[in-house]
């Protein structure tokens, strides 16, 4: 008897490089992508910057990821569900100014000030999702209008006040550190796992890229799709409240419009990381790479002696690669 | 049924067989002129009105307060702040109404204000040469967002969101802070008076004349196609690609159209001064009725759209409200105007399926 045969089409590679042109040309090949590109990034700075690999940069880039890390946490699942949510600035500014006015600068209110705002940033959440899900609105325009609502209503709450100073607790999750690694990092961590186990191992996951890829196919398909969506928007509106409670302790003082880079930063995290914005598609993994992608390119402006418009640039171009990459296949057309 | 009971200048009644036309009812004893306000009523058409009421409303808060409001003098102030906006949400319409966003039109803004204050020199044939060049130069970079979106099938959002950090970071990079010269002789003729009417007022008119051409060509029936649905107007060979091409290619000279005109009234060029616009275009297009799924809506209500913002600032200087007040106010009168969006839209699909 001879062996089974080789049904493979010719020019398909074997072997090890079978393995890896499976993977670039699979459902994870952009995820793999954008960690190919953030090492890549990473090993090229350090060939040719000394210092960039020794622990206090490394500790000092890890700060600065999470928090786009966890901005864009909330953003992927928004994204894979499949909308998109442009609230984050304010909510995050929000939270960390009424944090340091609730307060006023004392480590003991915290443990209650940080449940009010959670439950808050929640409420802004549930607005959305309802908005979104229930009454129809483009997400696109129903979180503008929300971004711009709390905006408004902490600009009517402080009603010209400045905020004080953050509790010296929030400031030493910043920059104490556990063994090697910095307390936010930590809890960027316990929140990527969460997420990830959420995304890949739950039944909600699971819903949530059927929701995402279509609509009107995961209803009839008996999933309770409005109470879903509410959701991603909720955990939207949570992780940026405690991006915005971490971001303060890394500021010291929050000000208005400390929010406003999150906004591209927590979409082109989730789109370096190779989610093409259509949902259904994408994973927090990805957005990890794609939160160290953007703070290594961030650092390299300063060594570099580039300006802040050359930075931009760099990051509109990366943007465009990473997600053309993302939605045009090698043969065969685009995804869609 | 009696010839006298038949109203003036009735719509032909449908035959034994066929359905009833849309604007009679099958009540023959009204009016045709009540029937069709109830038409209105009942198919949401009558919802086009609500940002003009909205803002017929500020107008006339602001009236109350302030003495010489419906004047010439104050229409010029109004119009001079509010043109740069209108005129890019002029190109922001289009691009909605294909179904599409354009976020790049803001960092496109900036670009040409920069540019234009480095190179526009003193005056005279360079002037004129150098805005011919930047006028190009930006309809050249729409049509690229164009290009990426309809060719490459890329999300509207994501790659205007990179083209916009391209454009705003190159004005960041040719001019790092506010600066630069504006030639005078294009700065007294932005702010120039004709007939009483300032220049502001005059492009406002021209702008309005354009439109009212252009919803009568054909491509602007092509834009609604291709917003109602792509596939439906690829089939009828309507060429897609090519009209998504043109439209981002408008948008990106409306928005170099607003940058030039931008100088005149700031007398600087500014790295950073679209990043109010990018946002406030898309609001200024949804107030006055544009849906954002594509297909409905036009530039008329964006008018509309566009001077809202502005008098509520107005509105609320007059009446000493603490200007903290503003956004939530800008705010909340948006999502209102996007749910009366969304219930005309309801009442439209209600009545087709009946």
């Amino acid at each position: 008897m001879s062996s089974a045969p080789d049904m493979r089409p010719p020019h398909t590679p074997s072997g090890p490089v079978r393995a890896v042109w499976a993977a670039a040309n699979g459902r994870n090949r952009s995820v793999v992508l954008a960690y190919f590109i953030a090492i890549a990034m990473f090993l090229a700075t350090t060939a040719f910057t000394p210092g960039f690999a020794s622990p206090t940069h490394i500790k000092e880039l890890l700060i600065e990821a999470s928090f786009i890390g966890i901005v864009g946490l909330g953003q992927t699942f928004v994204i894979i569900g499949g909308g998109v949510d442009l609230s984050i600035p304010y909510v995050l500014n929000a939270s960390g100014i009424i944090l340091t006015i609730l307060t006023g600068g004392q480590n003991g209110p915290l443990i209650w000030v940080i449940p009010v705002l959670v439950v808050l940033a929640a409420l802004v959440g549930l607005i959305n999702g309802i908005g979104i899900a229930v009454m129809g609105v483009s997400p696109i325009i129903m979180t503008l209008g929300m971004n711009v609502i709390v905006e408004g209503a902490l600009l009517v709450y402080l009603g010209g006040q400045q905020a004080s100073k953050a509790p010296p607790l929030v400031v030493q999750w910043t920059f104490n550190t556990v063994g090697p690694v910095p307390v936010n990092t930590l809890i960027w961590l316990g929140l990527a796992l969460l997420a990830t186990a959420a995304l890949s191992w739950t039944t909600f996951g699971r819903r949530l890229y059927a929701l995402g890829t279509s609509r009107i196919v995961a209803e009839f398909s008996g999933i309770n799709v409005v109470p879903m969506m509410v959701a991603t928007y909720m955990i939207c509106a949570v992780a940026a409240a405690v991006a915005g409670i971490l971001y303060t302790g890394f500021v010291s003082q929050p000000y208005l419009g400390m929010g406003d880079p999150f906004l591209f930063a927590s979409v082109a995290a989730v789109a370096v990381g190779g989610a093409p914005l259509i949902g259904g598609s994408g994973h927090y993994i990805g957005t990890i790479a794609g939160a160290l992608v953007l703070t290594v390119l961030a650092d390299l402006l300063p060594i570099l002696n580039l300006d802040p418009g050359a930075l931009q640039i760099i990051y509109g171009v990366t943007i465009l690669l990473t997600v053309a990459a993302a939605t045009v296949r090698f043969r065969g057309g685009s995804v869609q | 049924m009696k010839p006298s009971e038949l109203p003036l200048n009735a719509p032909p009644q449908a035959g034994p067989s066929g359905r009833p036309p849309l604007l009679t009812s099958r009540r023959t004893s009204r009016t045709y002129l009540y029937e069709t306000l109830t038409e209105w009523f009942r198919s949401g058409t009558v919802l086009v009105l609500a940002p003009w009421i909205i803002l017929g409303t500020l107008v006339i808060l602001y009236g109350a307060r302030q003495p010489g409001v419906y004047s010439f003098n104050e229409l010029n102030i109004i119009t001079g702040e509010t043109l740069t906006l209108i005129l890019i949400s002029f190109g922001q319409t289009l691009v909605i109404v294909t179904g599409g966003i354009d976020l790049s039109t803001g960092g496109l803004l900036s670009l040409v204000t920069s540019l234009a204050a480095l190179h526009l020199g003193s005056g005279g044939i360079r002037m004129w040469l150098v805005m011919a060049a930047l006028l190009v130069g930006a309809t050249l970079a729409g049509a690229i967002n164009g290009l990426l979106i309809g060719a490459t099938r890329m999300q509207p959002f994501i790659v205007t969101l990179a083209t916009s950090s391209i454009f705003g970071g190159t004005a960041l990079w040719v001019l790092p802070t506010t600066g630069g010269t504006v030639p005078d002789q294009w700065v007294s003729f932005g702010n120039g008076v004709w007939l009483g009417l300032s220049t502001s007022v005059w492009l406002l008119i021209l702008v309005l004349l354009f439109w009212l051409f252009f919803k009568r060509t054909r491509l602007w029936f092509e834009i609604r196609s291709v917003g109602s649905s792509p596939e439906a107007a690829f089939l009828s060979r309507v060429p897609v690609v090519r009209i998504i091409v043109i439209t981002y290619a408008i948008s990106g000279l409306f928005a170099a159209l607003a940058g030039l005109y931008d100088i005149t009234q700031a007398v600087s060029g500014s790295p950073t001064v679209g990043t109010d616009y990018i946002l406030t275009s898309i609001i200024a297009v949804v107030l006055g009725g544009t849906a954002l799924t594509g297909g409905r809506g036009g530039f008329g209500g964006t008018i509309s759209g566009a001077f809202i913002p502005t008098l509520i600032g107005s509105v609320i200087f007059i009446y000493g409200i603490d200007n903290h007040w503003q956004p939530l106010l800008e705010g909340v009168l948006l999502i209102f105007a996007v749910l009366l969006n969304v219930f005309a839209a309801y009442l439209v699909r209600r009545r087709n399926a009946a």
